[in-house]
């Protein structure tokens, strides 16, 4: 630590520097009195350190919340959120997805997950009045190859999907170039891909959203039953390491769950979210859950959408389409709610009408 | 003055000197030259020359909490101070009037059960007006998970601003809407971002300063207290020494700059005999930190609050709702509904409770 960069008298650097205490973090550890003890300082003196240390970690004002509401706090960025390509899913989220913290997507296989996550990799790389942030994303695969042919598909139709957007700007963004994808197999790989590259590809301003597809594969068989407890520990560092990234370069993670079925005993569990009619949850427990910023649960509907909107179906995007929902389980911001959406050629689309029956 | 010596706040080791050299009160002490007590006593002159400088202060300049009080004093001072209601009635009246000001309380609860809700409902509430029965106080906000988004806290000192309004019966009150809107409210509500457990170590070092600054302040809310905590601990003995430090001073702070210090805990699952269960994270120790504790769950599809320990308030537990105003009551069904006319029917009072209930403990 530099000591040079706090204002103190050359006494007490010295004093505890004698002392062997290295860094700020072991100044703020110890109390008062073992200070004293190690330093044979006196009381005043210490008391003048760690506050000296205190100010010198601390290095953000306070900020009022008027000034956050008017963006006035380039730290603390919460005007800004991620679109999801389409007005009604952003709507059900109140903008997008929030720039700082981490979103989870969970839901049984072939709910659209994927395709959500495809989605923001492209929208992400829109001019912010468009709702993006105008740099590329980076996919983290831990299950099944990364579908480039889809995304290609995908990215050729994003004029259709975005008629919002002038024709010009869509096309000047080369989509599948700023993607990029990596796979890992297991927890190792997973921890040195978000603590080695993906870090590099932030710095450079490269990406700003991080897609891990999925969190759930690698640490459901890496760890047994009885495990549960380094299990636990892996999650919370690696929730940690995803959360240090995403402020330090105001990036939303995204991190797509399995969901498992409710087992019949344990209303403890389905307690714990409010999800008492649900007949799957999302796996990986309360350690996981803690970390959330934002639930998302997504899963499909028995019915196609001519079933319930024969109206509406009119419309080419929507044609054969099987209805999904897209539940928001907690945010901070928003309230237990949901919406329909389906999966057509160019993308993603919420649909707005309630249903009839 | 005939006090102690061992009662006065001076480091253990010059305590023990000063003691085994034979000075057991302040009255021995006070008229000695410095020279002559660090000769006696085997200190060094600075520290003597602290010791006279600190006997010699009258009880006028010691702190408050060193002066002597009786108990209906203390008791009047801690009626005095108030409390931040929760704008849930229910709630409310559990905690005995709302969260204390001048004591710590712990908020736990699974994710998505409202602590964060709850916790930005009591910024805002602290700043109601005193004419409304709030404390008219300005609030601090320490953030460690980043979950307060600034449109949630919109919603709610909108909704809050607006009850005030429909509510304000006289001039005083009208007077006193004018300060309180949302834009005052959201000028009032000071925040702070801390990402890790250093950076929280250090932000509780610099509170005291910025209370003293800030005198209008009534409010403390850390959300959350387990989130920096429960990684990168390796020595889980260092980390609670660290965390019962934590608390001391928070409880220090509560009572010296007359705030309340909510925190927020996450729960963790304890596995038992043949069952799991949820507890408070952070460990056994930290049950202790708080003054009083709180437990958000759900039971289905509702939303409880358990007080689980309160030096003065029974256990209780109430339902409530997060409606887009904020935190609220539970909506009971209107009994203005119920059409039967009590007096007419003496037997079938729907209204009254049976006389006998099953499991009715005053029968045991």
């Amino acid at each position: 630590m530099d000591w040079d960069q706090v204002e103190l008298n050359p006494k007490v650097v010295h004093a505890v520097k004698r002392a062997n205490v290295k860094t700020f973090r072991e100044v703020l550890s110890l109390s008062g009195p073992d200070l004293q003890r190690l330093t044979k300082l006196s009381h005043a003196d210490v008391h003048h350190l760690q506050k000296t240390v205190a100010a010198a970690v601390q290095t953000d004002p306070a900020v009022t919340a008027l000034q956050l509401y008017r963006g006035e706090c380039p730290f603390l960025e919460q005007h800004q959120k991620l679109s999801l390509g389409c007005p009604v899913l952003d709507s059900l989220l109140r903008g997008g997805i929030p720039l700082l913290g981490i979103v989870e997507i969970a839901g049984e296989s072939s709910a659209g997950k994927t395709q959500i996550c495809m989605q923001l990799c492209l929208s992400v790389q829109y001019p912010r009045k468009y709702g993006g942030l105008e740099a590329g994303a980076v996919y983290i695969c831990t299950e099944d190859t990364f579908p480039t042919k889809r995304l290609q598909q995908l990215s050729g139709l994003q004029h259709k999907l975005r008629p919002e957007v002038p024709a010009d700007v869509v096309k000047s963004i080369t989509f599948c170039d700023n993607i990029y994808i990596e796979h890992a197999g297991d927890v190792d790989s997973l921890n040195s891909c978000i603590s080695k590259r993906v870090p590099i590809l932030l710095s450079r301003g490269l990406v700003r959203l991080v897609v891990v597809d999925s969190i759930a594969a690698l640490f459901r068989c890496e760890f047994e039953a009885k495990d549960a407890l380094l299990r636990a520990k892996h999650l919370l560092a690696f929730g940690a390491t995803l959360h240090s990234l995403s402020h330090r370069f105001k990036t939303p993670i995204v991190c797509v769950n399995q969901v498992a079925d409710a087992v019949g005993d344990s209303d403890l569990v389905q307690s714990n979210f409010g999800l008492l009619d649900k007949k799957v949850l999302p796996t990986l427990g309360i350690t996981w859950s803690n970390q959330l910023l934002i639930r998302l649960m997504v899963s499909r509907t028995r019915f196609s959408l001519q079933e319930w909107l024969p109206g509406l179906a009119a419309q080419p995007w929507h044609l054969g389409s099987v209805l999904r929902t897209m539940e928001v389980v907690f945010a901070p911001h928003l309230p237990q709610s949901f919406c329909y959406y389906t999966v057509s050629i160019d993308g993603v689309r919420g649909v707005k009408e309630e249903p009839a029956s | 003055m005939q006090r102690d010596v061992a009662s006065f706040a001076f480091a253990p080791a010059v305590k023990v000197r000063l003691i085994s050299a034979g000075f057991l009160t302040a009255k021995d002490i006070r008229d000695l030259r410095p020279t002559e007590l660090s000769k006696e006593a085997g200190i060094s002159q600075q520290e003597a020359l602290e010791v006279l400088q600190e006997v010699r202060r009258g009880p006028a300049e010691q702190g408050a909490a060193e002066s002597r009080l009786t108990a209906l004093e203390l008791l009047e001072r801690e009626q005095a101070l108030g409390t931040v209601i929760t704008f849930c009635s229910a709630l409310d009246q559990a905690l005995g009037g709302g969260v204390p000001v001048g004591k710590t309380t712990e908020i736990c609860g699974a994710p998505g059960v409202g602590k964060t809700q709850l916790c930005i409902q009591l910024a805002v509430d602290a700043q109601i007006p005193g004419c409304f029965g709030g404390l008219g106080g300005q609030a601090v906000y320490i953030d460690t998970e980043g979950s307060f988004l600034v449109e949630r806290a919109v919603d709610m000192a909108t909704a809050a601003v607006q009850h005030c309004t429909l509510i304000t019966k006289d001039t005083e009150q009208r007077e006193a809407l004018q300060s309180f809107t949302v834009e005052t409210v959201l000028s009032q509500l000071f925040l702070f971002r801390c990402h890790d457990y250093v950076e929280l170590l250090a932000q509780t070092h610099l509170l005291p300063d910025f209370l003293s600054q800030h005198p209008k302040v009534r409010l403390v809310v850390i959300d959350s207290i387990a989130f920096p905590f429960r990684h990168s601990f390796e020595d889980l003995s260092l980390r609670t020494r660290l965390l019962n430090g934590l608390a001391q001073q928070l409880i220090q702070i509560a009572s010296q700059h007359s705030v309340a210090v909510v925190l927020t805990n996450q729960m963790t699952t304890r596995i038992g005999q043949n069952q799991s269960m949820l507890v408070p994270a952070l460990g056994e120790s930290w049950g202790h930190a708080a003054t009083q504790r709180l437990i958000l769950h759900w039971e289905g599809k509702h939303r409880f609050a358990s007080l689980y320990k309160s030096p003065s308030q029974r256990e209780a537990t109430v339902s409530y709702q997060i409606t887009p105003h904020g935190f609220r009551d539970v909506q009971l069904p209107d009994p203005s509904v119920i059409p039967a006319d009590p007096s007419l029917t003496p037997g079938l009072n729907s209204r009254k409770r049976p006389r006998v209930e099953e499991g009715d403990p005053s029968d045991v």
